[in-house]
């Protein structure tokens, strides 16, 4: 199974697709960082890829 | 070699106490699991740290970790968000990783002798991953490693019947980037999880030696109360116990108490060690602490024999009466109920909280 994950670009935070998926835009989880995180951060083909797969993703 | 240390998890069998907080923060021996794992990696030259959080909890453990500067260590947090299994926890650290190999550690684990074996074994040969075993008694039990006789692992049984070891896997694993590969080719469980074991047992069947070694001290998954409590004992048995507070005149101590630098025992108090007292708590005369116990900071013990038991702190224990084998949560108060009426115990118990009265 791929899996997808984002770097934040302020702190190095690494956060997996599923939960930038599931929250579409949010807080970056690292501890005071302000940076927005969005699931259309991510490359196309890995939306994609997440998107077709999305059950997989969840539990 | 990198380290990515799992600290997410829901907790579910250490309720109450994880009510509050995530289970890798409960203290041993006043200090939480998860620094004993950060101490083990550092202690086996490993100093950049991926810290996988889960849902929970994920606050308090950036609070306590930091950037592991306070370690002397670099910590990078990786959000795996939903428990998708160890594999896939595995699978966001891949761009921490990069093409280092890495250790593998869940946090909620607590042994005796750390990884640095674990680790040289795997550096002294040219292995797909090595795997941290145990033997156990009862193997139908646990996940079961078969080796041949240089080692290497052969096979990897789920809780069999017919067991060819009794070699458990316990929760400590190294990897080469190799496994990244094998990741991307699992599927699901029955549980809808990504399984570590079948990504081990990918690498095998690529032909990836798969490196074992065998822990002979102890090990704890430190998941349930019970558990804390055997893992606390086996700490405070092999840990050196500083006593740097005061102990008064008129206090009666023996054997290794750990005593923070601003605790007190008060004239008329008894402690007997092992035992370890955090900052700021004092134990008033009549008090009477047994071995094993672990009391955290910010409390106050007035008048009640304890023993074989964590108190994890900012707690007014005040009955006069005997406590064991017990584990209390954060300013948990158990006060006396003499001269109340009617008589008879008074609680406030969370959920998911076990009284035996
Ligand atoms: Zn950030």
């Amino acid at each position: 199974m791929r899996i997808i994950t984002h770097t934040c670009p302020a702190c190095g935070t690494i956060v997996a697709a599923n939960e930038l998926e599931d929250n579409r835009v949010m807080k970056c989880p690292g501890l005071d960082c302000q940076e927005v995180l969005h699931f259309e951060d991510l490359p196309e083909n890995a939306r994609e890829h997440f998107l077709e797969n999305r059950d997989r993703y969840q539990i | 070699m990198k380290g990515v240390l799992l600290s997410g998890g829901t907790g579910s069998r250490l309720r109450p106490i994880t009510h509050t907080g995530p289970k890798q923060l409960v203290p041993v021996a006043n200090k939480p699991v998860l620094e004993y794992a950060i101490e083990d990696l550092k202690e086996a030259g490993i100093t950049e740290i991926g810290v996988i959080l889960g849902n929970k909890g994920r606050e308090e453990i950036q609070e306590l970790l930091g950037d592991g500067s306070k370690y002397e260590v670099d910590i990078t947090y990786i959000v795996q968000g939903n428990p998708l299994g160890l594999a896939h926890a595995a699978g966001c650290a891949q761009d921490f990783v990069g093409d280092d190999d890495f250790v593998m550690y869940l946090g909620d684990n607590i042994l005796k002798s750390g990884v640095t074996e674990l680790v040289e074994s795997f550096e002294a040969g040219d292995y797909g991953a090595g795997i941290a075993l145990q033997e156990v008694e009862n193997p139908q039990a646990f996940g079961i490693a078969d080796v041949d006789d240089q080692g290497n692992v052969t096979e990897l049984i789920e809780k069999p019947d017919e067991p060819p070891t009794n070699l458990a896997l316990i929760g400590m694993y190294v990897f080469s980037p190799a496994v990244f590969d094998a990741i991307d080719d699992l599927e699901p469980s029955w549980r809808g999880e990504l399984e570590i074991t079948d990504a081990i047992q990918a690498l095998l069947e690529d032909d990836y030696e798969i490196d074992s070694h065998v822990v002979t001290g102890w090990w704890k998954d430190t998941g349930k109360p019970e558990d804390i409590l055997e893992a606390n004992r086996l700490v405070l048995e092999d840990t050196e116990l500083n006593t740097a507070g005061v102990v008064e005149d008129g206090a009666e101590t023996n054997g290794r108490i750990g005593l923070a630098d601003s605790a007190v025992i008060k004239d008329g108090a008894v402690v007997r060690g092992p035992v370890s007292i955090a900052e700021n708590t004092t134990v008033k005369s009549g008090t009477y602490i047994g071995p094993y116990t672990s009391i955290g900071a910010n409390s106050t013990l007035e008048g009640i024999h304890i023993e074989n038991s964590v108190v994890i702190g900012d707690s007014e224990i005040t009955a006069n009466g005997r406590i064991v084998d017990s584990l209390l949560g954060r300013k948990a108060n158990v006060e006396s109920a003499e001269n109340h009426l009617p008589e008879g115990r008074r609680l406030v118990v969370g959920e998911n909280s076990q009284l035996k009265l």
